[in-house]
């Protein structure tokens, strides 16, 4: 009986977030079927651990713990590779923000279709894409952002800056591309 | 403010991350000047464009009945651990508290049609993760936050000694009525409680059980009070004493 209880107050509290989970996991995986493991696995340690959750933003707990079982996930199937890459040194966010383009069409970042923009992302080191999905599409403060990737919130600011950034430079390289090609 | 020391708060103003009176500081000089509104415009459309254009990947079918059914092999029944010393001792308080309400206060509950409602915004507030517009545990922030967007002041008290931390509060609709949501805790229990401009006398406390959730209603100087939560009846008794101040 208080083992059903204790479900169903996990359910009610995990199962809204299932989507958030999942579109992470994918994120950082990249492909479905490698983010379903890692979500399950996920809801499974958040269950083993339910008792530590102490309130708080329940989402952000969640989240934090589906990044862990990423981090395994990756330690168990990719050992060679380093995901996480260093931060690119040399380039200032002033050097980078003053390249300004000539065509101002190019400053439209909205103009960018989906599937642009999903390459462009998975181009992207995964610390700047997972920081920008937390910040953009999960509309998390630096702070939450901070309690899940366990980075001090000064390096969340300074990180998130140099994805934007990042970004912007992979969209202008690709606008560029496209108007030589005459697209 | 010079604009090198504008631009570095720039995307402390397109994440919502900048307090007042900075905030203030800040929008005024972008307001002003073109090349730092050109540059906020910009960081800001990174924002708009993924929100709008990334694609978002739910979960497939079938993983939500998949977890369900792999989560009770994953963990024996956990230990109950109601009868910890430190835990009966609050309880024991808390039984006090509500025995002194209930004695005084608690009236037959007639058919309150608003009690719906307040379940449902309640359900609503754990499934649509919006349980807070602001989340602190300063009474002395989300006071002032909610009495600058309604036409009431509901008190807003940490009873945090009391095992009944205060979480953040939000704007809410509740059958039709426009009002404050304050979300409290106890233990693992969440309590949103419901406040808004009614005219009428005041009543006493009012006790419904329906779906599960058990909610109490009083009215008191001018505001309706509707508190709802999963919180066993008597605990929840108390808290609505100790949130009214009665």
């Amino acid at each position: 009986m208080a083992h059903d209880d204790r479900k169903r107050r996990f359910e009610l509290l995990a199962l809204p977030h299932l989507d958030a989970a999942f579109n992470l996991a994918r994120w950082l995986t990249g492909n479905s079927a490698d983010a379903e493991d890692v979500v399950q696995d996920a809801y499974l340690r958040a269950y083993r651990y339910f008792d530590s959750f102490h309130g708080g933003e329940f989402r952000v707990w969640l989240l934090g713990i589906v990044r862990n079982c990423f981090l395994d996930w990756i330690k168990e199937n990719r050992s060679s590779r380093m995901l996480f890459q260093a931060e690119p040194a040399g380039e200032t966010d002033e050097t980078l923000w003053s390249e300004r383009p000539r065509d101002p069409e190019a400053l439209l970042l909205e103009s960018i279709d989906s599937q642009t923009l999903e390459q462009l992302m998975l181009r992207l080191p995964l610390e700047y894409r997972e920081v920008l999905l937390l910040r953009e599409v999960e509309d998390l403060s630096y702070k939450e952002i901070a309690a899940i990737t366990t980075t001090p919130t000064g390096t969340v600011m300074s990180r998130l800056s140099r994805a934007r950034l990042a970004l912007r430079k992979l969209w202008l390289g690709a606008h560029a591309t496209e108007v030589v090609r005459g697209v | 403010m010079a604009c090198d020391r504008i631009r570095t708060l720039l995307p402390l103003l397109a994440d919502g991350a900048l307090r007042q009176p900075r905030r203030f500081f800040v929008a005024r000089h972008v307001a002003g000047c073109p090349d730092c509104a050109a540059r906020l415009e910009e960081l800001q459309s990174v924002g708009t464009m993924l929100r709008t254009k990334l694609p978002f990947h739910r979960a497939p079918p079938g993983l939500a009945a998949r977890i369900g059914a792999a989560l009770p092999r994953e963990t024996p029944p956990p230990v109950p651990r109601r009868r910890v010393p430190v835990q009966a001792f609050a309880g024991g308080l808390v039984g006090a508290l509500a025995g002194v309400a209930l004695t005084l206060l608690v009236m037959p509950a007639p058919r309150d049609p608003v009690v719906q409602g307040a379940i449902d915004s309640h359900v609503r507030s754990l499934m649509a993760e919006h349980l807070m517009d602001v989340a602190t545990s300063d009474q002395h922030t989300v006071k002032p936050w909610l009495s600058a967007r309604l036409d009431v002041s509901p008190p807003v008290r940490d009873l945090v000694d009391l095992g009944f931390p205060l979480l953040g509060g939000r704007l809410d609709y509740v059958d039709g009525h426009k009002g404050a949501a304050v979300v409290y805790r106890h233990a693992k229990h969440i309590i949103n409680l419901f406040a808004w401009a009614a005219a009428g006398r005041d009543t006493g406390f009012s006790e419904t059980a329906r779906q599960g959730f058990n909610v109490v209603s009083w009215h008191r100087d001018g505001i309706a009070y509707y508190a709802v939560s999963d919180l066993e009846a008597d605990q929840l008794a108390a808290f609505a004493r100790l949130v009214s101040g009665g």
